[in-house]
């Protein structure tokens, strides 16, 4: 049985941080993540080693921010325009749960539009969300696309 | 070919008999003369009648790239690859013996295997039943009584590939029957070649990290080796590096060796393929970078082993450049930084670019690591420097829609080139040796002219 106070809880923060994500809002969406932040999209398959196998992302909190810094500097192209971005959240569990952390597994729908071509991404994202006070940090967040196995373009955007 | 607007009438008009476009084809004549000193006629880039040629001419032609010989260490291991447009099986048979079979059914032409990787012992075609074993063998037809005593099963193995050749696990296969050695294809670039497999102390790579699969809505020939572009198309990438000497690439990417001063060059290593060599430059940071080497653990005995192994020159430079030849082998295949890359031409304005890390063996497994989140910090769909390689490549094809002056520039560096001794044409990293030398190439198996062997007569061709 969940409980359904910490099930809305979790739900406000991963819209909370869908908002920030489709918004480009880097510096508000950084802020979400623990000092000790994985963020990482495995490739070719849901389940890898990332220690022997190439992911999309792999990144802690130091490559997360070069990332942003890319992002927020005149030059990274592929964001020249920015995606036009929408994600729809759903079908939200609690993993498991317990005084310090929790672990939630939630669906996404992500509309993007640029340069007039509108591609669908569709993902399962993995969040182990530590309890600070009464606020969520993201320790790990794990996003399983479901075309991690195939060609794909433009993914610089935050997923 | 003096004005470009006669230039255009002549190659985008295909009704017939203009401008050498005869039948919806171009005469060996109108393809050589889209290629001049110095520039090219973006119809090269821009005409899916052109793409037609290329993939009969070139891709269907000359040794392409299929694979590394570890991918398929074990009996049966397979990965489904393309020659240009064709389907082919790379897979190492119970015999032991790696092949390149056409992915083709011999009876009405289904895939036999539609899945991308794996091990088999027996590849079967869904349509009818025809069962191969993975040397190619017809093992069996569904209802043999159907056929007459003159059927041969025997006749009815799967079609391999009419050359497969390799050099040290890098396998090619050619569809023409007949034509140059692999070796004498690879030319000057096989040295570079051992420049990545010879990184790793027990002189083997390993291809089996997984692949980044980044598509792009543009000419497959836009993928070169281009020391002109970083710090415009990488701007992003340079500003991150210059905050840490030590994050991602920067730990091989001291100082600028874009900047046109750094001891960083252009090569032409013959037969199109090319070089950004920065050998030279990667080896007066050796000091940093060795220091930062030893810093990881296994480090020390990766260099030590290197420094046991090789002559003290051979193993600095190996060790300084990290397996890096930054060589593009023509038409299909890149050595870039970690990585071992495919390039597959979808259509005239559409390519896939595979690109697979590569693991050194002999190393520590943080080692390897490290190289994954290197490659990884750069290359890939979701990376900082790929994506906006591929979003210029983009606008460079949109742009070159405008034909009213349909010619592009690669003329830099054609008044400072100079050769080398072992023929190479060398020029600033920043010069567009690599772009003529792949145009070279591409007029030579376009219109079959015989190219000179000399790269001094090269040099002075066009």
């Amino acid at each position: 049985m969940y409980n359904s106070q910490l099930l809305r809880a979790v739900e406000e923060f991963l819209f909370d941080e869908a908002e920030l994500m489709d918004s480009h809002q880097y510096d508000r969406w950084m802020e979400l993540w623990d000092e000790e932040a994985l963020y990482w999209v495995p490739c070719n398959a849901d389940e890898t080693d990332p220690a022997r196998k190439v992911s999309l992302i792999y990144e802690h909190r130091e490559q997360i921010e070069d990332r942003l810094f890319r992002l927020k500097g005149r030059h990274a192209h592929a964001q020249r325009p920015r995606s036009r971005l929408m994600r729809v959240i759903s079908n939200v569990r609690i993993l498991e749960s317990g005084s310090e952390q929790v672990k939630t597994s939630s669906n996404f729908v992500l509309g993007e539009v640029r340069l007039d071509r509108q591609t669908v991404w569709i993902g399962r994202s993995f969040h182990t969300l530590l309890l600070r006070g009464n606020r969520f940090k993201m320790r790990e967040k794990k996003v399983v696309l479901l075309n991690n196995d195939s060609p794909m373009g433009n993914l610089t955007f935050l997923i | 070919m003096a004005n470009g607007a006669i230039a255009m009438n002549g190659f985008t008009g295909l009704d017939g008999g203009v401008g050498g476009v005869l039948n919806g084809r171009y005469s060996e004549e109108a393809l050589n003369a889209m290629v001049e000193r110095g520039r090219v006629h973006s119809a090269v880039y821009t005409d899916p009648v052109i793409f037609e040629i290329e993939l009969e001419r070139i891709f269907h032609r000359t040794w392409i790239y299929i694979g590394h010989a570890s991918e398929v260490a074990n009996a049966g291991d397979f990965r489904l690859r393309n020659i240009g447009r064709q389907p082919v099986i790379l897979v190492r048979g119970n015999d032991g013996v790696v092949r390149v079979l056409m992915n083709r059914c011999r009876h009405r032409g289904a895939v036999v295997c539609e899945v991308e990787a794996g091990r088999e012992k027996v590849f079967r075609c869904w349509f009818h039943g025809w069962t191969y074993d993975n040397t190619g063998r017809l093992l069996s037809v569904t209802a043999p009584e159907g056929y007459g005593e003159d059927f041969s099963v025997e006749e009815h193995s799967l079609t391999p590939a009419p050359r497969v050749e390799s050099y040290r696990d890098f396998i090619f296969a050619s569809l023409a029957s007949d034509g140059p050695s692999l070796r004498e294809h690879l030319a000057l670039a096989a040295p570079m070649i051992d420049l990545m497999i010879d990184a790793s102390p027990e002189r083997q790579i390993e291809v089996d990290a997984g692949a980044h699969k980044t598509i792009y809505k543009g000419n497959w020939k836009l993928v070169g080796m281009d020391g002109y572009h970083p710090n415009f198309v990488h701007a992003s990438v340079v500003a991150m590096w210059q905050r840490k000497a030590d994050a991602g690439m920067g730990a091989t990417h001291r100082s600028d060796p874009f900047d046109g001063k750094a001891p960083t060059y252009t090569r032409d290593l013959g037969n199109g393929h090319a070089m950004l060599d920065l050998r030279a430059h990667r080896l007066l940071h050796y000091p940093q970078y060795s220091k930062f080497l030893a810093g990881v653990p296994g480090g020390k005995e990766y260099m030590d082993a290197m420094f046991a192994r090789d002559s003290e020159e051979r193993a600095r430079l190996l060790l300084a450049i990290a397996g890096d030849p930054h060589t593009g082998i023509f038409p299909n295949m890149q050595i870039i930084h970690n990585q071992i890359r495919i390039i597959n031409p979808l259509a005239v304005g559409e390519t896939e670019v595979v690109m697979f890390p590569v693991l050194l063996k002999g190393v520590s497994p943080q080692i390897n690591a490290l190289r994954l989140r290197q490659h990884e910090s750069f290359y890939g769909p979701a990376a900082s420097g790929s994506p906006d390689d591929a979003e210029i490549f983009e606008r460079a094809q949109r742009g070159m829609m405008a034909q009213v002056n349909p010619w592009i520039d690669i003329s830099r560096g054609l008044a400072r080139e100079t050769v080398d001794s072992d023929g190479a044409i060398v020029g600033n990293v920043t010069d567009e040796v690599p772009q003529r030398a792949q145009m070279r190439q591409w007029v030579r198996l376009m219109t079959g002219a015989e190219s000179s062997k000399s790269a001094a007569a090269r040099a002075s061709g066009y």
